[in-house]
């Protein structure tokens, strides 16, 4: 930090100044630049929401996990439980053969209380008890608005936006203003979002781009064409939307391409993972 | 100087010739005083020959030189390095080792184990596909990324440095990863008692 002190009398004290004068030069620089660029810049945010719970297994990862498990079985040691398993049963063998001798027994105190096989019939009831949330329910996979749908796969967030005449579905996005970075105009586009999302931006530089040029009648010198960059965001909490009847919808990437444009869809596909 | 020297010498000598006269002279006496010890043997003996007590030096230094040799002692016993920490998961406990312990496990049919190649093979080359499609899809990613970049940099210098910079609030990040089941809304987990027994050492 270096502080300097000008003669001027309303300059006052002023901090970084190398950088500030180099901040300057870059600004005219960069007005002079935007001037002159003919497109028009718009970020748009790709909110996803990560699986929720794992897939179900392929036919061969199935057959995989059951012979996996089959052989684990086989090249193990038995365990103190399967132990215990055997003694009672080998003990309650012996007390049902006719000449059975409890004096001969090496008795320990207890033995009848708790046999292992008691144990574990007490704690397959304890989790028969239990239940779990379903894992998927149909009638939440078929409502595109919802953030629950699907929760085995990433959910992209898609938004009715007016663009020029018409309504399209996209990507959420608005206009680049000056004096802000490419990333806080996608963040203002996920807060102008009717349901108010909360969401983690992974870094600073965009994951792709989309420019298309207007139809000839309307371009002029300064506007040939728009250049929308996408940012990828990371959905924190799924709790419901403010307002239901907003135009959002959550879809897989299987399902992208019934709503977005065939060149948008290109595009976006390619930063899109499936996984 | 040495006039002055010649001179006291002379004194000297001249006393001491004095004295002797004078102790000659007493020996016309019978007696002999035992208190008049010749002063010859007064000047030469033992307790005038020795130097004026030096201790103040001699000690601090020896004591010094016992306190060294104590250090590089305990230095040498401090050098053995410090016990290795036992990896607990390497070593088999004897528990397992048991013979009583061993599972009688059924002899495999041929079709079995020829099964069970079969779907070893078939396996791995699932496996490949799918590494090789994770492989394509992320160079596409970054492809897409260089693309969006190489555009913005035409576009403005400002926004493509700003988008270059890294986002130090990122990280740490933490997301929790799929489950089997989905979690269930309000539910009150029971508390889970254990008690940990795991063994900690210190080096």
């Amino acid at each position: 930090m270096r502080l300097s002190r000008t003669a001027v009398g309303n300059a006052g004290i002023r901090q970084f100044s190398t950088a500030s004068v180099c901040r300057a030069t870059l600004q005219a620089k960069s007005v002079t630049e935007r001037a002159s660029s003919p497109w028009t810049l718009m970020a748009a945010v790709c909110l996803q929401r990560l699986p929720v719970i794992s897939a179900d297994c392929n036919p061969i990862e199935q057959q995989f996990k059951d012979m996996i498990l089959q052989m684990e079985l086989e090249k193990s040691v038995l365990s103190d439980h399967e132990l215990q398993l055997l003694e009672d049963a080998e003990r309650m063998r012996r007390k049902q053969a006719d000449d059975y001798d409890s004096d001969e027994e090496e008795g320990r105190d207890g033995q009848e209380i708790m046999l292992a096989q008691d144990l574990e019939d007490a704690w397959e009831q304890k989790l028969k008890s239990f239940q779990p949330a379903p894992r998927a329910r149909a009638d939440v996979d078929k409502d595109l608005t919802s953030a629950q749908r699907c929760l085995a796969e990433t959910l992209v967030l898609l938004a009715e936006q007016q663009v020029g005449k018409e309504k399209l579905w996209l990507l959420p996005q608005t206009q680049w203003q000056e004096g802000e970075t490419l990333r806080q105009t996608a963040e203002r586009a996920l807060d102008s979002l009717p349901a108010g999302y909360k969401a983690t931006f992974l870094g600073n530089a965009p994951c792709g781009v989309y420019k298309y040029k207007l139809p000839k009648a309307i371009r002029t010198e300064n506007t040939v064409g728009t250049k929308v960059f996408f940012f990828k965001a990371i959905l924190s909490d799924s709790a419901p939307p403010k307002a239901p009847k907003a135009p959002l919808l959550w879809l897989t990437k299987s399902e992208l391409q019934r709503y977005l444009k065939p060149a948008y869809m290109m595009k976006v596909d390619r930063f899109v993972l499936g996984v | 100087m040495t006039l002055a020297l010649s001179r006291s010498l002379c004194k000297v000598l001249s006393r001491q010739t004095a004295s002797s006269s004078f102790v000659l002279g007493e020996h016309h006496h019978a007696v002999q005083s035992p208190w008049f010890a010749p002063v010859m043997t007064l000047k030469t003996s033992a307790p005038l020959r020795a130097e004026p007590k030096k201790r103040k030096k001699v000690d601090p230094r020896r004591e010094q030189m016992a306190r060294e040799r104590l250090k590089k002692k305990l230095k040498k016993l401090e050098r053995v390095p410090p016990e290795l920490i036992p990896i607990e998961d390497f070593m088999t406990p004897n528990k397992c080792l048991d013979e009583t312990r061993e599972r009688s496990s059924p002899k495999l049919s041929f079709e079995e184990s020829e099964g069970r190649a079969l779907l070893l093979k078939e396996w791995s080359r699932y496996k490949q596909k799918q590494h090789k499609a994770e492989v394509q899809a992320l160079e596409l990613v970054l492809e897409a990324q260089r693309e969006a970049l190489e555009e913005l940099k035409l576009e403005s210098e400002e926004l493509y440095q700003a988008a270059l910079k890294p986002d130090t609030l990122l990280f740490p990040f933490v997301h929790e990863g799929p489950v089997y089941t989905p979690p269930i809304p309000k539910y009150d987990a029971p508390d889970g008692k254990y008690n940990d027994v795991t063994k900690v050492y210190t080096q």
